[in-house]
Parts: C-alpha cells; structure tokens; sequence
C-alpha cells in the first residue's frame, strides 16, 4: 500500500482536506485522530457500521440458546420442582435474557474486532504516533502519478508534515 | 515525569454540569489529557503501603478459607436455624458495589450525562473487581469449592442438569453474564488508551505489553466507526442487565416465604440499594485518587456535586422502600409480617436496624446542602459511613429474618466467628489490592473521552472560540 500521510495541527484544517480530497477523488482516504469527532465524521460521511447485525444476530442466538437449554434439560429430568409446569416460562426468561446479553455484547465485540480489522501486530503504513496524542492525520493511498498532486492538495490545506509513504 | 497543570481554584457554588464547555475549564488541549494521566502510572511510597496493607488483608481471608477447607463449613458462623450469614450478607454487598460502576459507564452514557466522563473509568475497574470479590462468596459459601462448576449447565455422565426454577441458578447466569460483560466493557474502552501508552511509552518492555493490549489500534475513522457503534451497543445491552442482576439477587430472598423477605418491592429497592452503595464507593476510590493524583482539575467539585444528587436521590429511595417495608406488613395483616418488622427495629437486632437507617436515610441528607456536596472530606466520610450502613442493610435482611421465622422453636441467635470476620476484611483486601493494581498499569480516567470534551485546536477559530 503506497500513498501520501498529511499530518495536521488543527481539526478544521483537517475537514477541509478531506472535503477536497474527496472532490478531487485522488484515492481511498483514511483519517486519523485521538478521538471521536463529528466534524471528520461529517466530512468523511462513511458508511453506516454493520457492528449492530452482528449484535442482531448474537442476541437472537442467544436468547434461543437460553430458553432452549432451560427447556430441553427440564424435558429431559421431568422434575416438578415448586409446583411449576416442567418447562415454565417465567423463570426461563430469565436465563434467555441473560444468555441473550451474553451472546449479543460477545457478538457485538466480534463484530468490532472484524471491521476494524483488529487485532493487528503492526500498525502498518500510514499512521504516526502523534495520531494518538494531539494531531491529527490524512492518508490518501495513491499511485506515484497522482501523489504530487495529493501532496499539494494537503500542504495547501494547511498540513504540518506531509510525507510519501510505502 | 511531566508536570501536571494546577487545578483551577473553585468556589463553594458552581455549575451543573450539563454542557461540555464548563466540564474541564483546566484543562488546555489534548496533549496536556496525555502527560496528566500518564502522570497517573508513577509508582509512589503511598502506593506501595496501600498495596502492602491491601495484601495482608487478603492473605488474613485466604488463610480462613484454608482453614475452613481443612476444618469444614462448621468452622463459620452458622447455627440453626440461621444457615445464611455473612458470606451471603457480603456477597449482596459486593454485588451491589459494582452497580453504580456499569450505571454510569452504560446508563449515564445513553443519557449522555456529563459527569459521567471523568469518573467512568474508576468506577467500571470498581465495577469489575467488586463483582470478581462477589463471585467468590458463593463459592466459598458452598463448603466443597471445587464442586462449584455443578451449578454450570453442561453435558456431564452423571445425566444431571441445574435446576432452571432456582434463584441461585439464576445467579450464576447474572452474575457470570455481569462478570464477563463489564469485564469486556472495560477493555474495549481501554483499547484506544493502550494506543496512546504504546505510543508514549519508552520503556521496552512496557511498550510490548500495551502494544499487545492495544491490538494494533490506529485511531484511523474506520475503526472509530464501529467502535463508537460497539460501544452503543454495549452500553444498551448493560443498561438492562444491570437492572436485571440485582433484581436476580433480590429474588434469592423474595422467592422465600420467610417474613421480610417475601415481597415484590424487593427487585426496585435492591437496585436503588446497589446503586447507592456503589456511588458511595466511588467516593471512596476517588476521592483520595483525586487528590494524590492531583486530579482536582478532572474529578472538579462540579463533577462530585453531580454525584452526591444521585446518591441523595437514591437514598431517598432506598428509604422509602424501607418504610414502605413497614407499611407492607402492617396492611398485610400477616401477624408474622408484623411480628417481624416491630422485632426488625425493636427486638433483637434493633442495632443493626437503626446503623442502617442513620447511615443510609438519616446522615444522606446532609446532601441537601450545596456546601457539604462540595465538601470532598465530608463525601468521603459519609461514603465510610454509607458502606457501613449498606452492608448492615444485608446483615437486617439476611439474619433477623432467618432468626426470627414464623414458630418460636425456630427462633435462634447468630454470631459471627473469626473465620466470618477474616473473610470479610479479606474481601477489602482483595477487592483493594486489584484496583491498586490496576490504577497504576492502566488510565485511571478515559483518556480518550476526555479529549472528546476539550475543545481540539482550530487554524479559524471564528465559531469554534479553539484554542491557538
């Protein structure tokens, strides 16, 4: 992966960058910053997280692991305890729930773990440990042809460093 | 070490906190968020005492437990017809405890309060070493340790299943699912901190191991994305578990007939109770945290203040719910209802009923005044004070009930041993030991959610009033 990794000081200098490189479409953009911050959120407009179907589906499995180990241990020793029917559904919910958040938050943190592409043993190319302090940063993956041009889109938007990486 | 910036001097009346500009007016830029927390991790005497006193204490409540392995279950406390004493009493303790730490990493984050952010973190480690310490009472309680994974459903020659109508089978489920999710909760909110302490940090070794608990992360807007996302989701699968783990608690007492305990208000007062208790353990932790980490400028009396409403609020509640208790037996016309609520405050244990009603109704609304809420001594004494009275809340459920149950031939006395008491100061111990533990290995505060409240730096700072 080759490109171009502008390195800014400020968080509108930032989102103009991405705004232009986005008209201009030079490449795939990432952008890094310490923290969450909805202006990038804005001028990146990403698309939606799928990290919930995962959470859909993990709480759905859960909750039917639940109710169907309650239920099918209870078929199997048919044991009246306290009077209740063999399989009653009361007291069951509250094992399918609890599995239900079980499995859901495990399959949510999956879900995360695999569209962040985590874990990585590197930090791979592209990234400056200043993006975890107080800058922030723009990498446009582009071919020789195109990141002249890149790096003159950043500098003019008021990149601090900007730098070829490979 | 780097110097950390000088709190802002505070009045006695300040703001609520409700916007994120008069959070941390101390607090500059990002990089000043760094060096502060970082400032955090330098070992100190204080620290190594506080460690060593921690130790002590728990190894005094390991050597009762091999004791009582050696010895047997009859080495506690217990005589008929009270087979339920302190290690249940301060199993519902510690449960309770970690409440108020997922209330406010999960709750308070849905409902985007602005508190939240500064004593988030101390309050989820809380969250997650008070629910270990739990976990292990009933495990001690059981007599036979090793035994304890029969309570877990899995396939096994002896055919045998766990009885899925018990409340205690519920608990292992709650407290398990609790266990594991605030565990993982705390961790995927550490993630972006390890980044900034791989990043920072110069020593080799130390450098390896927060690369490796980091997994790599970038802080690139990908996965920004779907961590924001995640942690949406884990805020609003926790939110009703937290509910639900001290209603489950509550039901091991409200599904008995025994008089006190059979009562449907049980599952709102135990969760008013636990969250209660675990504010005031909050205090507990902060309080000192912030001042021998000087911190004054993050955890800002504004901050405490937000906090002891919450603990007047629930105070409130919890003593309502213990009147409401009364009013219960009265117009239950259940003699021995009544018979027990009148021996609850007047009969045998009448002390430990007025320790809980002076320490968790009476001395709470103190808070009524601005003054003492931003009193950080006085928070801190009344948060002694509270867990003293919340753990003699368990004790006024737990024992009076079981002494004192419907014929007189099962009337009996209840005297804690030695072995009871040494568990008790070992469960401090223990519970002690990991959060020291903890605060120097790991950020104390969300290094990363505080950034996301001070104002990042602007070229143009005509609308954003930023920082040059």
């Amino acid at each position: 992966m080759q490109g171009v990794l502008g390195v800014f000081h400020h968080l509108d200098s930032t989102v103009s960058a991405i705004e232009e490189l986005k008209k201009k479409k030079l490449g795939d953009v990432t952008v890094y910053s310490p923290t969450i911050r909805h202006e990038l959120d804005d001028a990146i407009a990403g698309p939606n997280s799928v990290v919930r179907r995962y959470t859909l589906i993990g709480g759905l499995l859960g909750v039917s692991f639940g109710y169907w180990i309650a239920i099918w241990s209870s078929d199997y020793w048919p044991l009246v305890t306290g009077g209740k029917a063999i399989a009653s559904w009361i007291p069951y919910t509250i094992i399918g729930f609890e599995v239900m958040v079980l499995v859901g938050c495990l399959a949510t943190v999956a879900g995360m773990f695999i569209n962040s592409r985590i874990p990585r043993l590197t930090t791979t190319v592209g990234y400056d440990d200043r993006f975890s302090a107080g800058h922030f940063g723009v990498f446009i993956e582009c071919d020789a042809n195109k990141a002249s041009q890149a790096e003159d889109l950043l500098r003019h938007a008021g990149a601090e460093e900007v730098r070829r990486e490979a | 070490m780097a110097s950390v910036a000088h709190p802002v001097r505070e009045g006695i009346r300040g703001p609520n906190i409700a916007s994120a500009d008069v959070q941390l007016p101390a607090v500059r830029d990002y990089e000043q968020v760094d060096r502060d927390i970082i400032a955090t991790l330098g070992f100190t005497k204080k620290w190594f005492i506080g460690l060593a006193l921690a130790i002590v204490a728990m190894l005094c409540g390991a050597s009762a437990w091999i004791y009582q392995i050696y010895w047997g279950l009859g080495q506690a406390g217990y005589e008929p017809p009270v087979m339920w004493g302190n290690y249940i009493i301060t199993f519902v303790f510690w449960v309770g405890i970690g409440h108020a730490g997922t209330l406010i990493s999960a709750i308070l984050y849905l409902f985007r309060a602005g508190f939240r952010t500064s004593i988030y973190r101390a309050a989820e480690a809380m969250t997650v070493f008070a629910v270990m310490t739990a976990g292990l009472f009933p495990i001690i309680h059981i007599g036979r340790p090793w035994k304890f994974f029969w309570l877990i459903p899995y396939p096994n020659w002896r055919l045998l299943w766990p009885n899925f109508k018990s409340p205690l089978v519920w608990d292992v489920f709650a407290i398990s699912t609790y266990l594991t999710i605030s565990t993982t909760f705390l961790f995927i909110g550490l993630i972006p901190d390890f980044a900034v302490l791989r990043d920072k940090e110069t020593n080799p070794t130390r450098k390896r191991i927060y690369s490796i608990l980091s997994l790599g992360w970038r802080n690139s807007d990908r996965e920004w994305r779907h961590f924001a996302k995640a942690y949406l989701f884990l805020a609003a699968f926790s939110t009703p578990l937290v509910l639900s783990v001290h209603s489950v608690v509550s039901f091991d007492f409200a599904m008995g007939l025994t008089p006190g305990w059979h009562a449907s208000i049980f599952p709102p007062y135990f969760v008013a109770g636990a969250i209660f208790s675990g504010f005031a353990m909050v205090w507990t932790i902060t309080i000192p945290m912030r001042k021998w980490f000087r911190l004054e400028h993050y955890i800002t009396l504004n901050h405490l203040d937000a906090t002891a409403k919450v603990v007047l609020f629930t105070s409130m509640v919890v003593g309502c719910a213990y009147l409401i208790e009364f009013f219960i037996a009265w117009y239950s016309s259940v003699r021995p209802e009544q018979e027990f609520f009148w021996n609850r405050v007047f009969g045998q244990w009448w002390w430990a009923a007025w320790i809980m009603l002076l320490c968790n109704m009476a001395l709470p609304m103190s808070l009524w005044s601005q003054k003492l809420r931003r009193n950080p001594t006085w928070l801190f004494v009344l948060s002694l004070f509270i867990n003293l009275g919340m753990w003699f809340e368990r004790f006024v459920i737990v024992v009076p009930s079981l002494s004192h149950e419907f014929e007189p031939w099962q009337w009996g006395g209840y005297t804690p041993s030695w072995i009871d008491m040494a568990f008790l100061v070992g469960s401090f111990g223990w519970f002690f030991m990991w959060f020291l533990l903890f605060v120097k290995q790991m950020p104390v505060m969300a290094i990363m959610e505080l950034k996301e409240i001070v104002t990042p730096r602007f070229k143009n700072t005509h609308g954003h009033g930023g920082h040059h």
